[in-house]
């Protein structure tokens, strides 16, 4: 019977076809044996999907990891976690400073005088003809240059509300003479100079001149918003550092046109244009102006000293020739959109970028894929593999399935698999403790927290290593301060507070607190008693939460826990300081400015201290920390800061994880020797375990090669 | 018949304006805020944030940004906030993903399902059909997350070919029968998992169907006339049984749009279901509302479609 014949053949028949096609598939091995091509790809996987690309716009990991193989930046950090130059070629630090001749103040020995004879004095000073410290000595030999900038008028206007809830804006006129001004260039930057000069004009010479004497306002102010007028428009001392970049000659972008200084300007002017929405904004807003002295060098002045600010340059530089105003308005009317709103963020660029980065943007499928290929013009040679492919694969499991299969060429190992393929002897294992550190942050504003000893002894109550070894399955390290452990920063002389209950009770007891008849510890009949929160939604947090608690509990603490959804968890409890003690992390850049987690200026609601840390001694060395320029000095003074944090334990700093790769055996880098012979090398990661930065050097073999050294 | 077909158009133009309203509403409702305006996000300041809030009307009432939504749907100026590529392209493009795995995972289980429910209503009670019974339940209940990891493990460990996304990556240009293959290797594992479920259920509907048909009175008439067993079923009993399921052809439909979240996930397939899914992490209003306006036109397509088709197929049936 017919219809009994379809009925059955027609999905035999269906499943017969899908099931032959696995013999078209290739395995692992008949990849690149079928396809030699396959050695000069590198496929890379991530979770999610590039958003943007275009290096001053985008936010999140995915479009960063693609900007940074498209765009170059000025500078980058080496091996060592120091800048070196890329698009620049060198680079130079110095220092234009400023003050204002306090006529009214008097100096030692001198008297109440004009600018010529400040100058003057300065010039003997520098001489050698006055007697000074050292400090004040090697301050003085950094002056290059002083010169007088005579008194000038000038009209200032600013927009003022009249009251709170006024809408209107009123136009304030401020008529300034300012009065003559001497200019300092120095060699270096030196944040101490005023203070140096100080000891030469008198103590107060600085900080006694008050600019408000020359400031001429139209309206009625109130004396707060006239004395902050008067520190804005006539500071009386101003540090403007400057870096001049010499770029590199003959770099082209992607399209062949040449990069010069005017692309460099004109990134910066982007970032600044408010119409591009770029969430950059802040780290370049103490940039005063970006200069193009010639095609070939850069003057950036800067408005304060900020350290921090150099490290921003390795931002990828854009082609000024396909994004300017001219070509924005063309696009804009060939799409037929509104010029005026037509901004950089709307343009096709995202999707297509050009840069001067190793690798050229190819293709993106959206959720799929995203393809690069090697840049013939690289100014460092092309890399060695041709093709780049960045995978979106959501899912961690189906990416380590596709990494068995040989279709993504490297995974990130999750903690608990880490011991099964470490020794998996087809792949390479990298591994290496990542930027960011788990802590406990105690609310000091309370009691018992403001106790130092307190706290101290609540983290020696906890086990860090039976954490490590138990929660991150042996993927991680104890952490003792705020600073990234890679980095020189970090004060590796700090010993981790011990694992010691007995020691911790004994401080408790210190402190006041007594174990009452039912165990509990008790000061004034008042019992220990807090509650111990985090979010929810991470499993590792869970865990220590539950540890922590049974550890404290075990000597006699009433800890009570709480899980909380993030949003009411930051909203309600963190940003409004509303908690006894909490778990949480922090992800670290390599910049060491801990302004806005550890100054005692920003404990108030809705900023980063919420822990309520305020220590003079901290402060200063922060401030110190992000206006030094010298890298010797800063690491001095970081690992001072380092050890003040460690003594006062606002935090029981936990861990930092460890992050763990691997890659096929058979990727190595290849380089050509002096005399034209091809080498090949063992990928050794760098020593702050990047395993990544010969990557424009990596390529795959056919066979797994030997390597003289380790067999 | 003009008539119902008129009355049921207006009837379903007014259901899908409530539907725009109430989903514009919920999704608005919603907790949680689209990313570029998140302010949980550290890199954001509140200027920029405002800025971003003008710049997608959410500054405006409800009643505005509802207006200027529906306004660009219409006039196709609609475009994700994620991106700013237009929304209906965006669709599209994942539409034609969406669709092989569809197609695919229909033929496997329309073609699967009937052999095995009828074979279940023939020899009902017999080992087969509690066997099928049984493997039924199984499939229905087992979680298809579940399912997917344990049968994409086996193959990868045991045959070491790659399974995730619509290609081998690094494939290069093989010749097109090779090209071919792999794109239907690739298709096996998810739409035999999108196609589980649906076998397990609708092989119990066809075996429950041919069961009440079998009780019928013309089918016992048709035995007592003697007419050979295989005819009896395959023609008497088989074709009154295939009724119901032409009004489920109709709500296959929305299928198409809807994807499948979970399978196109873990497969990495870029499809209807996957880009739904992210744009709701995100927030993508305009994405998640113009999926959520074609797949409410496409339901109220179907069940249209299914009416005509009933009407047409059954003779008795007059609306």
């Amino acid at each position: 019977m017919t219809i009994r014949k379809i009925l059955i053949f027609t999905p035999i028949l269906v499943i017969f076809f899908l099931l032959q096609s696995y013999f078209w598939v290739p395995t692992y091995e008949e990849q690149s044996r079928g396809n030699p091509e396959r050695l000069n790809e590198y496929i890379a996987a991530s979770i999610g999907d590039a958003s943007i690309l275009n290096p001053i716009l985008s936010a999140d990991s995915a479009s960063s990891d693609i900007n940074s193989k498209v765009f170059e930046g000025l500078i980058d950090r080496d091996e060592e976690l120091r800048f070196r130059g890329r698009l620049a070629r060198s680079w130079d630090i110095h220092e234009e400073a400023f003050f204002y001749v306090n006529e009214k103040a008097n100096i030692p020995g001198v008297g109440k005088v004009g600018a010529k004879k400040v100058v003057e004095l300065l010039k003997r000073a520098k001489a050698g003809d006055l007697p000074a410290s050292d400090e004040v000595r090697a301050s003085l030999d950094n002056i290059r240059e002083i010169s007088i900038i005579p008194a000038r008028e000038f009209l200032v206007t600013r927009h003022e509300k009249k009251t709170e809830t006024d809408q209107e804006d009123i136009e304030v006129r401020i008529r300034v003479m300012a009065p003559n001004r001497i200019k300092l260039v120095l060699s270096s930057v030196d944040q101490d100079v005023f203070q140096s000069l100080s000891s030469i004009l008198g103590k107060d010479y600085f900080s006694s001149f008050n600019g408000g004497d020359y400031l001429h306002v139209d309206q009625e102010l109130g004396e707060k918003k006239s004395a902050a007028y008067a520190r804005e428009i006539l500071p009386s001392t101003e540090h403007n550092p400057i870096v001049v970049f010499k770029l590199r000659p003959d770099v082209k972008f992607h399209d062949g046109h040449i990069f010069d200084a005017n692309d460099v300007k004109f990134t910066f002017e982007a970032i600044m244009n408010p119409k591009n929405l770029s969430p950059r904004v802040a780290d370049y807003e103490p940039v005063k102006e970006v200069q193009a002295v010639d095609p070939l060098t850069v003057r950036i002045v800067y408005k304060r000293l900020y350290s921090p600010a150099l490290g921003t340059w390795s931002m990828g530089i854009l082609p000024e020739h396909l994004l300017n105003d001219e070509t924005l308005r063309d696009e804009a009317n060939r799409v037929g959109k509104d010029p005026e709103k037509f901004s950089i963020r709307q343009s096709s660029f995202n999707r297509h970028p050009i840069g001067c980065g190793p690798f050229v943007f190819r293709q993106w499928k959206s959720d799929q894929y995203i393809t690069l290929n090697g840049f013939d013009d690289y100014w460092e040679g092309l890399p060695n593999y041709k093709k780049f492919i960045y995978r979106i694969v959501p899912d961690l499991l189906t990416q380590e399935m596709e990494f068995y299969a040989g279709t993504i060429d490297s995974y990130n190992v999750q903690p608990h698999q880490v011991q099964r393929l470490k020794n998996d002897p087809g792949y390479q294992c990298f591994s290496g403790p990542s930027f960011g550190y788990t802590y406990i942050g105690y609310n000091m504003r309370r009691e018992p927290f403001n106790d130092p000893i307190v706290r101290r002894a609540l983290g020696m109550a906890i086990d860090v290593n039976k954490i490590i070894d138990y929660v991150l399955h042996g993927q991680g390290e104890s952490i003792t301060g705020p600073f990234v452990k890679v980095t020189d920063y970090y004060n590796h002389r700090i010993k981790p507070l011990p694992y010691d209950p007995q020691g911790a009770l004994k401080l408790l007891e210190e402190a006041g607190w007594r174990r009452n008849k039912e165990g509990w510890l008790e000061k004034n009949g008042k019992r220990f008693q807090f509650t111990l929160i985090t979010n929810s939604g991470n499993d590792l947090r869970k865990a220590i939460l539950a540890i922590a608690q049974d550890a404290w509990r075990q000597i006699g603490i009433d800890v009570r826990t709480d899980l909380l959804e993030w949003a009411v968890f930051i909203q309600e409890r963190v940003d409004k300081a509303d908690f006894d003690a909490l778990i949480l992390g922090w992800f670290m850049g390599i910049e060491p400015d801990l302004y806005q987690i550890w100054h005692s200026s920003q404990t108030n609601p809705y900023q980063l201290n919420f822990v309520g840390f305020k220590n003079p001694q901290a402060d200063d060395l922060i401030i110190k920390i992000r206006q030094e320029y010298d890298h010797d000095r800063q690491v001095a003074y970081c690992h001072q800061l380092h050890k003040i944090i460690a003594e006062e334990q606002p935090y029981t700093f936990l861990y930092v994880t460890k992050w763990t790769a691997i890659l096929d055996k058979r990727i190595v880098i290849k380089e050509t020797d002096e005399k034209g012979n091809v080498v090949y090398k063992k990928i050794t990661p760098t020593k702050t375990g990047s395993y990544t930065f010969y990557f424009n050097k990596w390529i795959k073999l056919p066979e797994v090669p030997s390597f003289a050294l380790d067999g | 018949m003009l008539s119902f077909i008129g009355r049921s158009i207006i009837q379903k133009i007014i259901t899908l304006f409530f539907v725009s309203v109430v989903s514009f509403l919920i999704i608005h409702l919603a907790p949680g805020k689209p990313s570029q305006v998140d302010p949980l996000n550290p890199k954001f300041t509140p200027e920029m944030v405002e800025r971003f809030r003008k710049e997608f009307h959410l500054d405006k009432p409800l009643y505005i940004q509802y207006i200027y939504f529906y306004r660009n749907l219409f006039t196709g100026k609609t475009v994700s906030w994620k991106d700013n590529q237009s929304a209906l392209k965006k669709i599209w493009e994942r539409f034609l993903n969406s669709l092989p795995l569809f197609i695919v995972g229909t033929i496997l289980t329309w073609t699967l399902s009937f052999p095995i429910g009828i074979r279940s209503a023939i020899f009902r009670g017999g080992f087969y059909d509690r066997s099928s019974t049984f493997f039924s339940y199984l499939l229905i209940s087992i979680p298809g997350f579940f399912f997917a990891y344990i049968l994409i493990i086996f193959v990868v460990n045991s045959f070491h070919v790659p399974v995730i996304g619509m290609e081998t990556f690094g494939i290069g240009d093989p010749s097109w029968p090779r090209w071919l293959m792999d794109r239907v290797w690739h298709l096996l594992l998810p739409s035999v998992l999108g196609a589980t479920g649906g076998i397990a259920i609708l092989s119990r509907y066809v075996r429950s169907q041919m069961l009440e048909v079998e009780s019928q009175d013309y089918v016992r008439t048709a035995r007592a006339k003697g007419v050979p067993e295989e005819q009896v079923l395959y023609k008497h009993a088989l074709r009154n049984a295939l009724l119901p399921f032409v009004t489920m052809f109709g709500l296959i439909l929305p299928g198409l749009i809807g994807g499948s979240v979970i399978i196109e996930s873990i497969f990495s397939w870029p499809g209807m279901g996957r880009m739904a899914y992210e744009a709701i992490l995100a927030r993508d209003y305009p994405i998640i509302l113009t999926v959520n306006f074609i797949s409410a036109v496409l339901v109220l397509a179907g069940t249209f479609v299914s009416d005509v088709l009933y009407m047409v197929v059954d003779p008795r049936i007059r609306l």
